[in-house]
Protein backbone atom coordinates (compact mmCIF):
# COMPACT_ATOMS: atom_id res chain seq x y z
CA UNK A 1 0.00 0.00 0.00
CA UNK A 2 2.72 2.64 0.80
CA UNK A 3 4.34 2.23 -2.37
CA UNK A 4 1.50 2.47 -4.46
CA UNK A 5 0.67 5.49 -2.80
CA UNK A 6 3.84 7.58 -2.78
CA UNK A 7 5.30 5.99 -5.93
CA UNK A 8 3.81 6.81 -9.49
CA UNK A 9 -0.13 7.83 -9.03
CA UNK A 10 -1.54 4.85 -9.88
CA UNK A 11 -4.20 4.93 -12.89
CA UNK A 12 -6.74 2.39 -13.08
CA UNK A 13 -6.53 0.85 -16.76
CA UNK A 14 -9.03 2.34 -18.60
CA UNK A 15 -8.21 1.86 -22.22
CA UNK A 16 -10.50 -0.58 -24.15
CA UNK A 17 -13.90 1.27 -23.37
CA UNK A 18 -12.25 4.67 -24.67
CA UNK A 19 -10.67 3.23 -27.76
CA UNK A 20 -13.57 1.46 -28.75
CA UNK A 21 -16.14 4.70 -28.53
CA UNK A 22 -12.92 7.11 -30.48
CA UNK A 23 -13.22 4.20 -33.24
CA UNK A 24 -16.76 4.23 -33.55
CA UNK A 25 -17.57 8.13 -33.42
CA UNK A 26 -14.88 8.09 -36.17
CA UNK A 27 -16.20 5.44 -38.09
CA UNK A 28 -19.78 6.80 -37.55
CA UNK A 29 -18.53 10.18 -39.06
CA UNK A 30 -16.61 9.15 -41.69
CA UNK A 31 -19.44 6.57 -43.07
CA UNK A 32 -21.84 9.90 -42.76
CA UNK A 33 -19.69 12.09 -44.08
CA UNK A 34 -18.76 9.54 -47.08
CA UNK A 35 -22.75 8.11 -48.08
CA UNK A 36 -23.72 11.75 -48.40
CA UNK A 37 -21.17 13.42 -49.77
CA UNK A 38 -21.80 10.73 -52.74
CA UNK A 39 -25.33 10.55 -52.80
CA UNK A 40 -25.73 13.81 -53.39
CA UNK A 41 -23.78 13.48 -56.53
CA UNK A 42 -25.45 10.05 -57.18
CA UNK A 43 -29.10 11.39 -57.18
CA UNK A 44 -27.96 13.51 -60.02
CA UNK A 45 -25.66 10.61 -62.30
CA UNK A 46 -28.40 8.07 -61.91
CA UNK A 47 -31.10 9.87 -63.38
CA UNK A 48 -28.88 11.00 -65.88
CA UNK A 49 -30.45 8.02 -68.30
CA UNK A 50 -33.66 9.34 -67.90
CA UNK A 51 -33.08 11.55 -70.16
CA UNK A 52 -32.87 9.15 -72.20
CA UNK A 53 -29.49 10.30 -74.49
CA UNK A 54 -30.11 12.37 -76.61
CA UNK A 55 -29.34 10.99 -80.19
CA UNK A 56 -28.58 14.19 -81.57
CA UNK A 57 -29.54 13.40 -84.76
CA UNK A 58 -30.00 15.73 -87.39
CA UNK A 59 -33.75 15.23 -88.89
CA UNK A 60 -37.32 16.24 -88.66
CA UNK A 61 -38.24 19.46 -87.43
CA UNK A 62 -39.90 19.36 -90.75
CA UNK A 63 -42.07 16.96 -89.24
CA UNK A 64 -43.10 18.51 -86.70
CA UNK A 65 -44.70 21.37 -88.62
CA UNK A 66 -46.86 18.69 -90.04
CA UNK A 67 -50.44 17.26 -88.85
CA UNK A 68 -49.79 15.30 -86.00
CA UNK A 69 -51.99 12.15 -87.71
CA UNK A 70 -51.17 12.34 -91.73
CA UNK A 71 -47.30 11.41 -90.72
CA UNK A 72 -48.13 8.32 -88.21
CA UNK A 73 -49.90 6.73 -90.18
CA UNK A 74 -48.04 5.90 -93.68
CA UNK A 75 -45.01 5.67 -90.99
CA UNK A 76 -46.66 2.61 -89.47
CA UNK A 77 -47.92 0.36 -92.27
CA UNK A 78 -44.07 0.28 -93.83
CA UNK A 79 -41.03 0.61 -91.80
CA UNK A 80 -41.98 -0.21 -88.60
CA UNK A 81 -38.68 -1.97 -87.27
CA UNK A 82 -36.58 1.43 -88.57
CA UNK A 83 -37.63 4.53 -86.98
CA UNK A 84 -38.43 7.32 -89.55
CA UNK A 85 -35.61 9.84 -88.90
CA UNK A 86 -33.14 7.43 -90.28
CA UNK A 87 -34.06 6.62 -93.52
CA UNK A 88 -34.39 10.64 -93.79
CA UNK A 89 -32.52 12.15 -96.89
CA UNK A 90 -28.83 12.71 -96.20
CA UNK A 91 -29.10 16.16 -95.71
CA UNK A 92 -26.73 16.86 -92.36
CA UNK A 93 -28.45 20.90 -91.94
CA UNK A 94 -31.46 21.21 -90.20
CA UNK A 95 -32.17 24.22 -91.25
CA UNK A 96 -32.24 22.75 -95.28
CA UNK A 97 -34.19 19.66 -94.22
CA UNK A 98 -36.84 22.42 -93.06
CA UNK A 99 -37.42 23.29 -96.39
CA UNK A 100 -38.43 19.92 -98.21
CA UNK A 101 -40.75 18.69 -95.54
CA UNK A 102 -42.25 16.60 -98.14
CA UNK A 103 -39.59 14.63 -98.90
CA UNK A 104 -39.66 11.92 -96.18
CA UNK A 105 -43.18 11.77 -96.34
CA UNK A 106 -43.38 10.93 -99.64
CA UNK A 107 -40.92 8.53 -99.73
CA UNK A 108 -42.60 6.27 -97.95
CA UNK A 109 -46.01 7.22 -99.10
CA UNK A 110 -45.21 5.06 -102.60
CA UNK A 111 -44.73 1.79 -100.41
CA UNK A 112 -47.45 2.28 -98.02
CA UNK A 113 -49.71 1.34 -100.72
CA UNK A 114 -49.66 -1.86 -100.96
CA UNK A 115 -50.02 -3.36 -97.35
CA UNK A 116 -52.94 -1.19 -96.45
CA UNK A 117 -55.07 -4.38 -97.16
CA UNK A 118 -53.09 -5.79 -94.09
CA UNK A 119 -55.46 -6.92 -91.03
CA UNK A 120 -56.52 -3.94 -88.92
CA UNK A 121 -55.25 -5.19 -85.56
CA UNK A 122 -51.89 -5.60 -86.53
CA UNK A 123 -52.39 -2.04 -87.76
CA UNK A 124 -53.11 -0.65 -84.18
CA UNK A 125 -50.71 -2.27 -82.46
CA UNK A 126 -47.82 -0.78 -84.59
CA UNK A 127 -49.17 2.09 -84.41
CA UNK A 128 -49.24 2.09 -80.80
CA UNK A 129 -45.30 0.86 -80.98
CA UNK A 130 -44.60 3.68 -83.23
CA UNK A 131 -46.47 6.12 -81.27
CA UNK A 132 -44.28 5.57 -78.17
CA UNK A 133 -41.17 6.33 -80.24
CA UNK A 134 -42.67 9.13 -81.70
CA UNK A 135 -43.91 10.57 -78.61
CA UNK A 136 -41.11 12.53 -78.29
CA UNK A 137 -41.36 15.08 -80.69
CA UNK A 138 -45.14 15.25 -80.79
CA UNK A 139 -45.35 15.98 -77.27
CA UNK A 140 -43.33 19.18 -77.71
CA UNK A 141 -45.77 20.34 -80.24
CA UNK A 142 -48.79 19.92 -78.29
CA UNK A 143 -46.97 20.29 -74.86
CA UNK A 144 -49.41 23.33 -74.09
CA UNK A 145 -52.66 20.92 -74.91
CA UNK A 146 -51.13 18.14 -72.62
CA UNK A 147 -51.76 20.55 -69.54
CA UNK A 148 -52.34 17.31 -68.11
CA UNK A 149 -49.44 15.18 -69.27
CA UNK A 150 -47.32 13.57 -66.32
CA UNK A 151 -44.29 14.42 -64.95
CA UNK A 152 -42.19 12.13 -67.37
CA UNK A 153 -43.38 13.10 -70.63
CA UNK A 154 -43.21 16.55 -69.73
CA UNK A 155 -39.73 15.88 -69.07
CA UNK A 156 -39.61 13.98 -72.50
CA UNK A 157 -40.74 17.10 -74.58
CA UNK A 158 -38.36 19.31 -72.73
CA UNK A 159 -35.81 17.06 -74.12
CA UNK A 160 -36.44 16.60 -77.53
CA UNK A 161 -36.93 20.38 -77.48
CA UNK A 162 -33.61 20.77 -76.01
CA UNK A 163 -32.09 18.34 -78.59
CA UNK A 164 -33.63 19.89 -81.76
CA UNK A 165 -32.56 23.54 -80.42
CA UNK A 166 -29.10 21.75 -80.26
CA UNK A 167 -29.45 20.05 -83.73
CA UNK A 168 -30.35 23.71 -85.00
CA UNK A 169 -26.65 24.99 -84.18
CA UNK A 170 -24.77 22.43 -84.96
CA UNK A 171 -22.71 22.76 -87.91
CA UNK A 172 -20.87 19.46 -88.39
CA UNK A 173 -16.98 19.66 -90.12
CA UNK A 174 -16.42 18.06 -92.97
CA UNK A 175 -14.20 15.57 -91.43
CA UNK A 176 -17.37 13.77 -89.46
CA UNK A 177 -17.80 10.36 -90.55
CA UNK A 178 -20.49 7.68 -89.74
CA UNK A 179 -19.31 5.90 -86.65
CA UNK A 180 -18.10 9.12 -84.66
CA UNK A 181 -19.86 9.70 -81.43
CA UNK A 182 -18.64 11.81 -78.60
CA UNK A 183 -19.99 12.86 -75.68
CA UNK A 184 -20.95 15.96 -73.42
CA UNK A 185 -22.51 16.73 -70.33
CA UNK A 186 -23.93 20.08 -69.43
CA UNK A 187 -24.75 21.38 -66.61
CA UNK A 188 -27.97 23.97 -66.61
CA UNK A 189 -29.61 26.08 -64.18
CA UNK A 190 -33.42 26.53 -63.06
CA UNK A 191 -33.83 29.68 -66.01
CA UNK A 192 -32.41 27.45 -68.44
CA UNK A 193 -29.04 28.56 -69.16
CA UNK A 194 -26.15 26.64 -69.53
CA UNK A 195 -23.36 26.71 -67.58
CA UNK A 196 -20.92 24.52 -68.57
CA UNK A 197 -20.17 22.16 -70.84
CA UNK A 198 -17.71 19.49 -70.68
CA UNK A 199 -16.41 16.35 -72.84
CA UNK A 200 -16.83 13.86 -71.16
CA UNK A 201 -15.83 10.98 -74.63
CA UNK A 202 -14.19 12.09 -77.11
CA UNK A 203 -15.10 11.02 -80.77
CA UNK A 204 -11.70 10.68 -81.23
CA UNK A 205 -11.61 13.37 -83.74
CA UNK A 206 -11.08 17.16 -81.97
CA UNK A 207 -13.01 19.20 -84.84
CA UNK A 208 -16.12 16.80 -84.31
CA UNK A 209 -15.82 17.61 -80.47
CA UNK A 210 -15.28 20.86 -81.13
CA UNK A 211 -18.34 21.55 -83.25
CA UNK A 212 -20.35 19.81 -80.69
CA UNK A 213 -19.57 21.40 -77.74
CA UNK A 214 -20.26 25.00 -79.85
CA UNK A 215 -23.60 23.41 -81.06
CA UNK A 216 -24.12 23.39 -77.30
CA UNK A 217 -22.61 26.93 -76.54
CA UNK A 218 -24.51 28.15 -79.35
CA UNK A 219 -27.44 27.05 -77.97
CA UNK A 220 -26.58 28.97 -74.82
CA UNK A 221 -29.93 28.83 -73.10
CA UNK A 222 -33.12 26.80 -73.27
CA UNK A 223 -35.67 29.58 -71.83
CA UNK A 224 -38.60 27.15 -71.83
CA UNK A 225 -37.55 25.05 -69.14
CA UNK A 226 -38.39 28.16 -66.69
CA UNK A 227 -41.91 26.54 -67.31
CA UNK A 228 -40.76 22.85 -65.70
CA UNK A 229 -41.15 22.26 -62.19
CA UNK A 230 -38.30 22.76 -59.93
CA UNK A 231 -38.40 19.25 -58.73
CA UNK A 232 -38.64 17.70 -62.03
CA UNK A 233 -35.97 20.15 -63.16
CA UNK A 234 -33.70 19.11 -60.24
CA UNK A 235 -33.98 15.58 -61.28
CA UNK A 236 -33.67 15.33 -64.74
CA UNK A 237 -31.90 18.68 -66.27
CA UNK A 238 -29.58 20.09 -63.98
CA UNK A 239 -27.04 17.32 -65.54
CA UNK A 240 -27.72 16.49 -68.89
CA UNK A 241 -25.76 13.92 -71.46
CA UNK A 242 -25.65 14.66 -75.19
CA UNK A 243 -24.24 12.16 -77.55
CA UNK A 244 -23.74 13.62 -81.21
CA UNK A 245 -23.23 10.87 -83.69
CA UNK A 246 -23.59 12.03 -87.26
CA UNK A 247 -25.94 9.05 -88.22
CA UNK A 248 -27.21 10.01 -91.63
CA UNK A 249 -23.77 10.69 -93.61
CA UNK A 250 -23.03 8.47 -96.16
CA UNK A 251 -19.68 8.12 -95.71
CA UNK B 1 -13.80 12.32 -64.25
CA UNK B 2 -13.01 14.96 -62.18
CA UNK B 3 -16.92 15.92 -61.95
CA UNK B 4 -18.05 14.08 -58.60
CA UNK B 5 -16.00 15.42 -55.76
CA UNK B 6 -15.84 12.14 -53.05
CA UNK B 7 -14.29 13.36 -50.01
CA UNK B 8 -11.48 10.68 -50.40
CA UNK B 9 -10.35 12.52 -53.49
CA UNK B 10 -10.83 15.43 -51.95
CA UNK B 11 -8.21 14.03 -49.37
CA UNK B 12 -5.87 12.32 -51.52
CA UNK B 13 -5.58 15.16 -53.83
CA UNK B 14 -4.87 17.41 -51.30
CA UNK B 15 -1.09 19.23 -51.63
CA UNK B 16 1.16 17.70 -48.86
CA UNK B 17 1.05 20.43 -46.70
CA UNK B 18 -2.66 20.31 -46.30
CA UNK B 19 -2.48 16.65 -46.01
CA UNK B 20 0.01 16.83 -43.10
CA UNK B 21 -2.31 18.79 -41.25
CA UNK B 22 -5.37 16.86 -41.90
CA UNK B 23 -3.21 14.05 -40.23
CA UNK B 24 -2.51 16.12 -37.24
CA UNK B 25 -5.67 16.80 -37.00
CA UNK B 26 -7.51 13.33 -37.15
CA UNK B 27 -4.65 12.37 -35.01
CA UNK B 28 -5.64 15.12 -32.20
CA UNK B 29 -9.34 14.32 -33.13
CA UNK B 30 -8.34 10.86 -32.44
CA UNK B 31 -6.28 10.95 -29.00
CA UNK B 32 -9.04 13.74 -28.15
CA UNK B 33 -11.91 11.22 -28.05
CA UNK B 34 -10.42 8.79 -26.76
CA UNK B 35 -9.06 11.13 -23.90
CA UNK B 36 -12.59 12.46 -23.53
CA UNK B 37 -14.35 8.89 -23.13
CA UNK B 38 -11.62 8.40 -20.43
CA UNK B 39 -11.92 10.78 -18.69
CA UNK B 40 -15.92 10.45 -18.97
CA UNK B 41 -15.76 6.96 -17.40
CA UNK B 42 -13.11 7.65 -14.71
CA UNK B 43 -15.19 10.33 -12.76
CA UNK B 44 -17.87 8.37 -13.08
CA UNK B 45 -15.98 5.55 -10.97
CA UNK B 46 -14.63 8.27 -8.84
CA UNK B 47 -18.23 9.97 -8.26
CA UNK B 48 -19.62 6.73 -7.78
CA UNK B 49 -17.07 5.69 -5.33
CA UNK B 50 -16.79 8.86 -3.46
CA UNK B 51 -20.91 8.61 -3.15
CA UNK B 52 -20.39 5.14 -1.72
CA UNK B 53 -17.52 5.01 0.21
CA UNK B 54 -18.99 8.50 1.97
CA UNK B 55 -21.93 6.33 2.91
CA UNK B 56 -20.06 3.66 4.56
CA UNK B 57 -18.08 6.07 6.24
CA UNK B 58 -21.00 7.62 7.70
CA UNK B 59 -22.72 4.94 8.63
CA UNK B 60 -21.13 4.60 12.08
CA UNK B 61 -18.56 1.69 11.22
CA UNK B 62 -15.13 1.33 13.37
CA UNK B 63 -12.55 3.22 11.34
CA UNK B 64 -9.99 0.47 11.99
CA UNK B 65 -12.61 -1.90 10.58
CA UNK B 66 -13.67 0.34 7.12
CA UNK B 67 -9.27 0.48 7.29
CA UNK B 68 -8.97 -3.28 7.51
CA UNK B 69 -11.66 -3.49 4.37
CA UNK B 70 -9.84 -1.29 2.19
CA UNK B 71 -6.64 -3.49 3.03
CA UNK B 72 -8.34 -6.40 1.61
CA UNK B 73 -9.62 -4.94 -1.41
CA UNK B 74 -6.05 -3.49 -2.64
CA UNK B 75 -4.60 -6.91 -2.08
CA UNK B 76 -7.30 -7.82 -4.03
CA UNK B 77 -5.78 -6.10 -6.90
CA UNK B 78 -7.85 -3.35 -7.11
CA UNK B 79 -6.85 0.40 -6.95
CA UNK B 80 -7.84 2.19 -4.27
CA UNK B 81 -8.98 5.89 -5.65
CA UNK B 82 -10.42 9.12 -4.63
CA UNK B 83 -11.99 9.65 -1.34
CA UNK B 84 -10.74 6.46 0.40
CA UNK B 85 -6.89 6.56 -0.22
CA UNK B 86 -7.15 10.10 1.71
CA UNK B 87 -8.90 8.39 4.28
CA UNK B 88 -6.55 5.58 4.23
CA UNK B 89 -3.57 7.98 3.85
CA UNK B 90 -5.05 9.75 6.87
CA UNK B 91 -6.39 6.78 9.22
CA UNK B 92 -2.37 4.87 9.02
CA UNK B 93 -0.82 8.10 9.50
CA UNK B 94 -2.60 8.98 12.86
CA UNK B 95 -2.50 5.78 14.23
CA UNK B 96 1.67 5.45 13.24
CA UNK B 97 2.17 8.42 14.84
CA UNK B 98 -0.39 7.72 17.75
CA UNK B 99 1.82 4.73 18.74
CA UNK B 100 4.38 7.17 20.00
CA UNK B 101 3.93 8.08 23.02
CA UNK B 102 6.24 11.17 22.69
CA UNK B 103 4.08 12.72 20.48
CA UNK B 104 1.48 14.81 21.59
CA UNK B 105 -1.59 14.82 20.48
CA UNK B 106 -1.82 18.28 18.20
CA UNK B 107 1.27 16.94 16.61
CA UNK B 108 -0.03 13.86 15.63
CA UNK B 109 -3.10 15.40 14.05
CA UNK B 110 -0.79 17.57 12.05
CA UNK B 111 1.07 14.59 10.75
CA UNK B 112 -2.15 12.84 9.97
CA UNK B 113 -3.52 16.14 8.27
CA UNK B 114 -0.24 16.59 6.06
CA UNK B 115 -0.61 12.96 4.87
CA UNK B 116 -4.17 13.34 3.99
CA UNK B 117 -3.68 16.96 1.60
CA UNK B 118 -0.40 15.04 0.61
CA UNK B 119 -3.28 12.36 -0.95
CA UNK B 120 -5.34 14.86 -2.10
CA UNK B 121 -2.84 16.25 -4.05
CA UNK B 122 -1.71 13.03 -5.55
CA UNK B 123 -5.84 12.56 -6.31
CA UNK B 124 -6.27 16.09 -7.99
CA UNK B 125 -3.31 14.54 -9.75
CA UNK B 126 -4.94 12.01 -11.31
CA UNK B 127 -7.82 14.27 -12.15
CA UNK B 128 -6.21 16.17 -13.79
CA UNK B 129 -4.65 13.88 -16.14
CA UNK B 130 -4.81 14.49 -20.14
CA UNK B 131 -7.23 17.84 -19.44
CA UNK B 132 -4.25 19.67 -20.46
CA UNK B 133 -3.91 17.81 -23.71
CA UNK B 134 -7.57 18.41 -24.07
CA UNK B 135 -7.50 21.98 -23.49
CA UNK B 136 -4.39 22.38 -26.23
CA UNK B 137 -6.26 20.49 -28.71
CA UNK B 138 -9.77 22.82 -27.99
CA UNK B 139 -7.30 25.95 -28.27
CA UNK B 140 -5.08 24.88 -31.32
CA UNK B 141 -6.47 23.10 -33.30
CA UNK B 142 -8.76 25.35 -35.38
CA UNK B 143 -6.03 27.21 -35.83
CA UNK B 144 -3.72 24.53 -37.51
CA UNK B 145 -7.19 23.76 -39.65
CA UNK B 146 -7.04 27.42 -40.55
CA UNK B 147 -3.26 27.16 -41.30
CA UNK B 148 -4.33 24.36 -43.66
CA UNK B 149 -7.11 26.23 -45.58
CA UNK B 150 -5.30 29.21 -46.28
CA UNK B 151 -2.22 27.20 -47.60
CA UNK B 152 -4.43 25.23 -49.29
CA UNK B 153 -6.30 28.87 -50.34
CA UNK B 154 -3.03 30.48 -51.67
CA UNK B 155 -2.13 27.42 -53.53
CA UNK B 156 -5.19 26.86 -55.64
CA UNK B 157 -4.71 30.89 -56.75
CA UNK B 158 -1.57 30.65 -57.56
CA UNK B 159 -2.63 27.81 -59.87
CA UNK B 160 -5.21 30.54 -60.79
CA UNK B 161 -2.74 32.87 -61.89
CA UNK B 162 -0.79 30.22 -63.70
CA UNK B 163 -4.10 29.43 -66.08
CA UNK B 164 -4.87 31.18 -68.42
CA UNK B 165 -8.71 30.44 -68.32
CA UNK B 166 -9.64 31.37 -65.33
CA UNK B 167 -13.04 29.80 -64.26
CA UNK B 168 -14.67 29.16 -61.27
CA UNK B 169 -13.72 25.53 -61.77
CA UNK B 170 -10.25 25.93 -61.73
CA UNK B 171 -10.28 27.46 -58.28
CA UNK B 172 -13.22 25.66 -56.52
CA UNK B 173 -11.67 21.68 -56.09
CA UNK B 174 -8.54 23.62 -54.42
CA UNK B 175 -10.54 25.65 -51.63
CA UNK B 176 -13.18 23.20 -51.19
CA UNK B 177 -10.33 20.37 -50.23
CA UNK B 178 -8.27 23.78 -48.10
CA UNK B 179 -11.59 23.79 -46.48
CA UNK B 180 -12.29 20.30 -45.28
CA UNK B 181 -8.83 21.03 -42.93
CA UNK B 182 -11.13 23.25 -40.91
CA UNK B 183 -13.93 21.59 -40.77
CA UNK B 184 -11.57 18.82 -39.17
CA UNK B 185 -10.06 21.31 -37.11
CA UNK B 186 -13.48 22.36 -35.59
CA UNK B 187 -14.09 19.19 -35.22
CA UNK B 188 -11.32 18.28 -33.41
CA UNK B 189 -11.59 21.36 -31.37
CA UNK B 190 -15.17 21.54 -30.22
CA UNK B 191 -15.44 18.51 -28.80
CA UNK B 192 -12.42 18.96 -26.83
CA UNK B 193 -13.36 22.50 -25.34
CA UNK B 194 -17.15 21.26 -24.58
CA UNK B 195 -15.23 17.97 -22.65
CA UNK B 196 -12.18 20.29 -21.36
CA UNK B 197 -15.11 22.61 -19.51
CA UNK B 198 -16.90 20.07 -18.43
CA UNK B 199 -14.16 18.01 -16.39
CA UNK B 200 -12.63 20.93 -15.28
CA UNK B 201 -15.71 22.12 -13.64
CA UNK B 202 -15.45 18.65 -11.68
CA UNK B 203 -12.54 18.31 -10.94
CA UNK B 204 -13.48 21.66 -9.09
CA UNK B 205 -16.52 20.14 -7.39
CA UNK B 206 -14.47 16.67 -6.56
CA UNK B 207 -11.97 18.08 -4.94
CA UNK B 208 -13.45 20.51 -2.85
CA UNK B 209 -15.63 17.42 -1.80
CA UNK B 210 -11.88 15.81 -0.99
CA UNK B 211 -11.15 18.95 0.79
CA UNK B 212 -14.43 18.91 2.99
CA UNK B 213 -13.85 15.47 3.67
CA UNK B 214 -10.42 16.02 5.01
CA UNK B 215 -11.77 18.78 7.36
CA UNK B 216 -14.26 16.85 8.37
CA UNK B 217 -12.36 13.58 9.08
CA UNK B 218 -9.37 15.54 10.43
CA UNK B 219 -11.96 16.90 13.26
CA UNK B 220 -12.75 13.04 14.17
CA UNK B 221 -9.23 12.23 14.57
CA UNK B 222 -9.03 15.34 16.80
CA UNK B 223 -11.30 14.14 19.10
CA UNK B 224 -9.65 10.77 18.90
CA UNK B 225 -6.48 11.85 19.80
CA UNK B 226 -6.94 13.95 22.69
CA UNK B 227 -9.30 11.06 23.81
CA UNK B 228 -6.33 9.09 23.60
CA UNK B 229 -4.00 11.13 25.35
CA UNK B 230 -6.09 11.50 27.97
CA UNK B 231 -6.56 7.90 29.08
CA UNK B 232 -2.91 7.05 28.70
CA UNK B 233 -2.20 10.00 31.17
CA UNK B 234 -5.18 9.03 33.69
CA UNK B 235 -3.55 5.10 33.20
CA UNK B 236 -0.08 6.40 33.66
Amino acid sequence: MTTSLYAKPVMPRIIVRPALVTLLIHGVLLYVLMTNWDASDRDIIRVKPAPNVINARLVDVSEISKPKPAPVKPRVVTVKPKPNPKPMPPKPRVAVSKLKPEKPMQKPVPKTKPPPAKPVPNQRSSRDILAAIVRDELASVDAQAQATETADEMSASFVSLIKRTVVRSWSRPPSARNGMECELSIQLIPTGEVVSVKLIRSSGNSAFDRSAINAVEKASAFPELRKLPSREFEKNFRRLTLIFKPEDLRY
Amino acid sequence: MEEQLSLLELVWNASFTVQLVMVILLLASIFSWYMIANRYLYFRNANDEMYRFEERFWSGIDLSQLYREGSEKGSDGSVILGMESIFRAGFKEFSRLAQQPEMDSEAVIEGSRRAMRVAVMREEERLERHLAFLASVGSTSPYIGLFGTVWGIMHSFRGLANSTQATLATVAPGISEALVATAMGLFAAIPAVLAYNRFASRVEVLSNRYDTFVDEFSGILYRQAFALRSREKKSV
